[in-house]
């Protein structure tokens, strides 16, 4: 009898400390997280809703009316057909792939090099690592004024050139359109190889020491221990270092602006210089917002599906 | 299969000599143990064996062949390490083939000689589960079986079970112990726990400061420990040490232990040993080789232990502290006096100067 008494005292024990249904559980979660899910909807999803609104009108700052009148210069999806035929938006979105996949596997490779060679001690290690990691403070404007100066025509790139071969040289690095892509990609290179080197150390640091010598004593020689027990280990680090850096790089602006101002001609125009100058040269901010809106989903699919990777790679941990 | 000589091995790391000197015969198909506390010297030992540290000075021989400059990779040597470093991101097939593999062997050998060592190792049904989820066993089993396929000389284990639970272990000592009758390869076994050495070496080599203290199978290592650490280091608890000074009576030698008193007689062929020995000396006996009597050791209760089989009995204090163990519970108290005394056979002689054992004969 006692015992019986016993349960059902605990059973209504457990009806008063928590909630009576799951429902009510997630109502008491869902007021308790509003205000920052209010603040999270204002900084992210407004935006984003106004730029698709601005996106479908001929609204500019001149026009006279404010954003929220857009709707009167409704022109229904001309802005997004204009830009299914604007050229100069698909060449610069052509060249900032392509700066894209010089810039980012060259990082990626000098990163993990430099990150291999950190991962033992050799005389002399933290100078250079400090070194090492000091393009990635430079302010990008800065860095971007610094290679500006080192391609001039007479400026030291061409003079430790012209040293090295012995006859004067006058290359014309930031006038001539393919130099001048090529300079752009070696100053992004040069700004962020660091940040690529720092992530990926931090992943080979990671991997066992136990492991690796297991490896050894099982006959697997330097490049087999890499390709067999430190790639598959770094996989997830090397997908988020490869992620942030083509995200970060589809935004090339500044050091780029700085150094060519997307010129000569559009040689260097990416698809942030052309976004820059249709805003303020331009001021027809409806197609802006449509050019936005495009690359936000080619973004956002870079995105899901580094994740995705990230998601399935976890499933193995290190 | 291959016997492992150690000769007049030292490894310094810098001033700190990690091993002093060590000289060793391994011989072949044996299972030696190398015990001892940690920072004796013993995984250093391991390591120069398997060529993950060379040696400051002496050599190491496999057989007949010098090691000196053979990497580690080349040495044949299997290695399991302390917590089995197996490759969490392969499948178990992958870690068993990983050898083989990567010496470039070909696809049809590769398979037959993971399906075999799989077979031995009761592996099968697991070859294609992920590593990293895996019970503690099987990943013991996978270590093992990942270096057995290199069919390898000497296979040294780092102190293998020190993170599997306490229950659990008896039940990885005896796999061990079985597989390593399989193989028949000569093992060396780096533990701290002399339970370890105990029940599966065939011969111990008790280390400390780096120094070799005595090599020799289980029961002799506990019955004639070499000197004072061997003595107090095996057997759980270890052995009784008082210091005294023998002196002669009516009856024969005996040690004069000041306060306690003196002993009995010491057998005939110790007792002609320890009159050699000029000052004091150090009278041993085992905790388990004691008995309660009317005569001898006079001592005051200080701590009962009672561990089911057996009951720990703690007396005096300080330099002339006693343990005694007894297989059944007995009826004694703390603050009560209790008379105990050592078996005349379990009882050896330390001179107190050297630490070193007097041997009788």
């Amino acid at each position: 009898m006692s015992a019986v008494t016993a349960t059902m005292s605990e059973g209504d024990m457990d009806a008063r400390t928590k909630p009576a249904t799951p429902d009510e559980g997630a109502r008491l979660g869902f007021r308790l997280t509003l205000p920052a899910q209010i603040l999270v909807l204002f900084i992210s999803a407004f935006p984003l809703l106004m730029q698709l609104y601005i996106s479908v009108t001929d609204w500019s700052p001149l026009s006279g009316v404010g954003w929220w009148n857009a709707w009167e210069m409704w022109n229904s999806f001309a802005n997004y057909t204009d830009l299914a035929a604007d050229t100069r938006f698909w060449s610069a979105l052509q060249r900032t792939a392509i700066v894209m996949l010089v810039c980012v596997p060259a990082e990626f490779l000098l990163g993990l090099a430099l990150a291999t060679l950190f991962a033992d001690d050799f005389p002399g290690k933290r100078i250079f690592y400090s070194i090492l990691l000091m393009p990635m403070m430079v302010v990008p404007a800065v860095a971007g004024y610094m290679f500006f100066m080192l391609f001039q025509s007479g400026g030291p790139v061409n003079d430790i050139l012209a040293r090295i071969i012995g006859t004067p040289l006058t290359i014309a690095w930031l006038s001539d359109p393919t130099l001048a892509l090529i300079a752009v990609m070696i100053a992004d290179i040069w700004q962020w190889t660091p940040l690529m080197f720092l992530i990926l150390l931090a992943g080979l640091v990671g991997v066992p020491e136990d492991q690796m010598k297991a490896a050894t004593l099982l006959g697997a020689n330097a490049w087999q221990r890499f390709t067999t027990i430190v790639l598959p280990k770094m996989k997830t680090i090397i997908i988020i270092a490869l992620a942030i850096r083509v995200i970060e790089n589809f935004k090339i602006f500044d050091t780029l602006y700085i150094m060519t101002g997307g010129g000569p001609g559009v040689a260097t125009e990416t698809i942030s210089v052309y976004i820059y100058k249709v805003t303020t040269q331009d001021l027809i901010w409806g197609y802006v917002a449509a050019i936005a809106l495009a690359i936000l989903i080619v973004l956002s699919i870079v995105a899901v599906y580094a994740m995705k990777r990230m998601a399935k790679s976890r499933e193995v941990p290190a | 299969m291959s016997a492992i000589h150690l000769k007049n091995l030292t490894k310094s790391f810098g001033d700190f000599a990690a091993l002093k000197t060590m000289d060793l015969e391994i011989a072949d198909g044996e299972f030696m143990a190398l015990l001892g506390p940690s920072g004796c010297g013993k995984s250093t030992t391991m390591n120069m064996i398997a060529g993950m540290e060379e040696p400051t000075s002496g050599k190491i021989l496999f057989g007949e062949r010098d090691m000196a400059g053979v990497p580690m990779g080349r040495r044949g040597v299997g290695f399991v390490f302390q917590n089995y470093a197996i490759f969490t991101h392969m499948t178990v097939r992958q870690n068993l083939a990983y050898g083989p593999r990567m010496r470039g062997a070909a696809k049809a050998e590769i398979d037959s000689r993971v399906g075999a060592i799989a077979e031995m190792l009761q592996l099968s049904p697991l070859l294609d589960r992920k590593a990293d989820r895996l019970s503690v066993n099987i990943l013991q089993r996978v270590a093992i079986g990942r270096s057995a396929i290199m069919e390898p000389a000497i296979f040294l284990l780092d102190e293998p079970l020190s993170n599997v639970d306490a229950a659990f272990r008896a039940v990885m000592r005896t796999e061990l112990k079985q597989l390593q009758r399989q193989f028949r390869q000569t093992m060396v076994y780096v533990t701290h726990d002399q339970l370890e050495a105990m029940t599966m070496a065939d011969r111990i080599a008790v280390m400390d400061h780096g120094v070799l203290q005595q090599v020799g199978t289980p029961l002799e290592v506990y019955n004639n420990p070499a000197n004072v650490f061997v003595a107090r280091f095996i057997g759980a608890p270890g052995m009784n040490l008082l210091k005294g000074r023998p002196a002669e009576s009516d009856r024969g030698l005996v040690v004069d232990l000041g306060p306690l008193g003196v002993t009995p007689p010491l057998p005939d062929e110790l007792a002609s040993a320890v009159r050699a020995v000029r000052g004091d000396v150090l009278y041993g006996f085992r905790p388990e080789q004691v008995v309660l009597a009317e005569r001898g050791l006079s001592m005051p209760v200080s701590f009962v232990e009672r561990i089911g089989a057996r009951t720990i009995v703690h007396l005096g204090e300080g330099a002339s502290a006693v343990k005694a163990v007894f297989e059944n519970d007995v009826e004694l108290s703390v603050g009560h006096a209790a008379v105990v005394a050592p078996l005349a056979f379990s009882v050896r002689v330390f001179d107190a100067a050297t630490g070193l054992a007097v041997k009788a004969g």
